[in-house]
Order: C-alpha cells, then structure tokens, then sequence
C-alpha cells in the first residue's frame, strides 16, 4: 500500500484550490449543537479543520437520535451535554483534532470569544440566538454562516463583514414574533402548542454541506464562489436557488458602522 | 393609489389576490397572506423575483406595481 492509500486527506489534496493548511490552522466556532451541529462537525473534522469550538447549554435526549450521528443511547441515559457528545464524535474521525466544548448558553459567553475565532457556524433552532450571534460576529468582522430547517426545506446564509448583508438584514416583523421561541429538538422550552417538524436528517445533511463548503471556500480564498446572498432549498419540490438580500441600512447590526 | 398583487404560497402553489394601497408595507402583506392561508406562526419573507422584500418598506418602495406575483417563502429557522 503506497502513502495516497496512507493520507485521510488525499482526496481533497486533489482538489487544487483547497488550502488544507489554512483549513487545519483556522479556528471555528460552532454554534449550536443540535442535528445541523453534528453533521456540521462531522464535515469540518474530516475536511481537515482541526480547531472546533462548541458551544450549546443543552444534554442529549431521546428524540434526537434520529439525525445527530455522535448521539447515542448512552448519552441520553448519562444526560452528556451535546457539546461533549460533539467534541468525542470530532475526535473520532480526527484523532488530532482539538475540540473545545463549552457547555454554556453563546449569549452567556463573553462577546471576545468572536473575535477569536476565524469563522462562525449558526446551527441554532431560535431567532434571538442567531441575532446574537450574527451580530457580534459581523462587528467581529468575521464571516458568519447560518442554517436553518424546517421539515424539508433549508436556508443558508453567508455573512461577509465588512460589506453587505447580514442575516438580520433578511428579517422582519414575523421573525420578531417568533424570536423568543425555540424550534427545537429536545422539546424542553419549544413553545409551539402544535408538534412543529424542526428538523430531519436529509435536509440536514444537505443544509450542513452546504455551510462546510462555503467554510472551505472562505477559508481557501475563493470568495469568488461564494453564496452571494442566501440559499434556499426546497428538498419537497427538488428545487435550489440563492435570492439577494440587501443591506438594510436601519438593520441595527449596520447602525454605526 | 389602490394597486391589486398577486401573492403565491410557495408551500402549496396557491395564489391569493389582494387590493392594496402603496403605502401597505411588505410586513403587512406577509402578515395578511399568512393569516388567510391559517399558517402556523413562524417566520415568512416576501420575494419578488430574485429578490427578498424588506420588511419594513412599503409597496412604493419594494418598487411593487400592479399585477406583479410575490411569492410567500417560510424562512426555515429550526437547527
């Protein structure tokens, strides 16, 4: 067996504009560690990214077993925190990997921790999360990737300060009304009377490609292929298209700029 | 000015008419067309073509004119 047969990263190697030294230095922070956590973790550690920081508040529960690859009975019975369920999954497909779990709401954490990371993953299931989120990483002057589900259909959004729009430039007075509420997996705080469909594993995987891709694209310096605005996918209709959204010059996060 | 639009329900296909004045705002065009499908609460954007509408504007802004077909998208936020 020669050394291409050896190399976890031959196959990307192949690939010419990825800058897999750039990939294993950059540092990441993942926001959220739910469905679109684990799948995001997944392709960043076996995309080459080393450096993966987690943050979400929450344990392991039954129902999300049926999309979250690093979840396992054990976990629900044990109640591990998902960010430590994330961290051993990394380290399973990445030996030298170095995950940092922290298990902790974002909103908690000290806004520097923006500022110390290269790019930002919303994988969140709220609004007043991903506004949190969206916003210090923009004045961070950090790329911000966000994705969110709902059944079959997806978003992704990539922010790129210091020009043009970011996620909360997109949004108006229906998301304000929903801002507090969770659509959630662990049903704990959901608010919704009705069951809601928040996520399942299909669109998730392709909703998670996507947001790694454009991860590999910034990263490796092609700015050139990236989603200019947002993604839409519709996994019921089989359709794909990216929309344009404008910078709202009375979106807070662009007051002052 | 009085101006009739179409809205279309990405989710079904369904189209509904609505008469509206270019003061209306996008915000309350998504609040109208959700409110007469009986969509769950959650979070919608208006698009025109290509384009998301901004919430805020109104008609005469979003350069909307008479016999142009929005379409009523969910804005997936679960994760």
């Amino acid at each position: 067996m020669g050394s291409i047969d050896d190399d976890p990263l031959d196959r990307s190697r192949r690939i010419g504009w990825l800058d897999l030294g750039s990939i294993a230095s950059s540092r990441v922070l993942m926001v959220g560690a739910g469905a679109l956590g684990n799948e995001v973790a997944k392709n960043l550690a076996l995309s080459g990214f080393k450096n993966i920081t987690i943050v979400d508040m929450d344990h392991v529960v039954g129902s999300n077993l049926n999309r979250c690859l690093f979840f396992s009975r054990e976990d629900v019975s044990s109640r591990t925190s998902k960010v430590d369920a994330i961290a051993r999954g990394i380290l399973s497909v990445s030996p030298d990997a170095k995950p940092v779990p922290i298990c902790e709401r974002i909103e908690s954490l000290p806004t520097t921790v923006f500022k110390d990371h290269d790019i930002v993953f919303g994988c969140l299931d709220n609004i007043q999360a991903r506004i949190h989120s969206n916003a210090h990483s923009y004045r961070a002057g950090k790329a911000y990737i966000d994705g969110g589900m709902e059944g079959f259909v997806g978003r992704v959004m990539v922010a790129r300060p210091p020009d043009g729009a970011c996620v909360q430039c997109g949004m108006n007075r229906s998301h304000s009304k929903v801002a507090e509420m969770r659509f959630s997996c662990t049903g704990k705080d959901v608010v919704f009377h009705e069951p809601r469909l928040a996520a399942e594993i299909t669109t998730t995987s392709v909703v998670s490609a996507i947001m790694v891709r454009e991860a590999l694209k910034i990263v490796s310096g092609r700015m050139d292929m990236l989603i200019s605005n947002v993604f839409y996918y519709d996994g019921q209709r089989n359709q794909s298209e990216e929309l344009e959204i404008t910078l709202n010059p009375n979106c807070p996060v662009h007051q002052g700029f | 000015m009085a101006i009739r639009i179409k809205v279309k329900n990405a989710e079904t296909g369904a189209t509904v008419e609505m008469e509206l004045e270019n003061e209306n705002t996008v915000d309350e065009v998504i609040e109208s067309a959700a409110t007469f499908w009986g969509k769950d609460m959650g979070a919608y954007v208006l698009r025109k073509g290509k384009k998301v509408l901004r919430g805020g504007n109104t008609l005469q802004d979003a350069s909307i004119r008479g016999d142009d077909v929005l379409e009523l998208i969910p804005d997936p936020e679960g994760g």
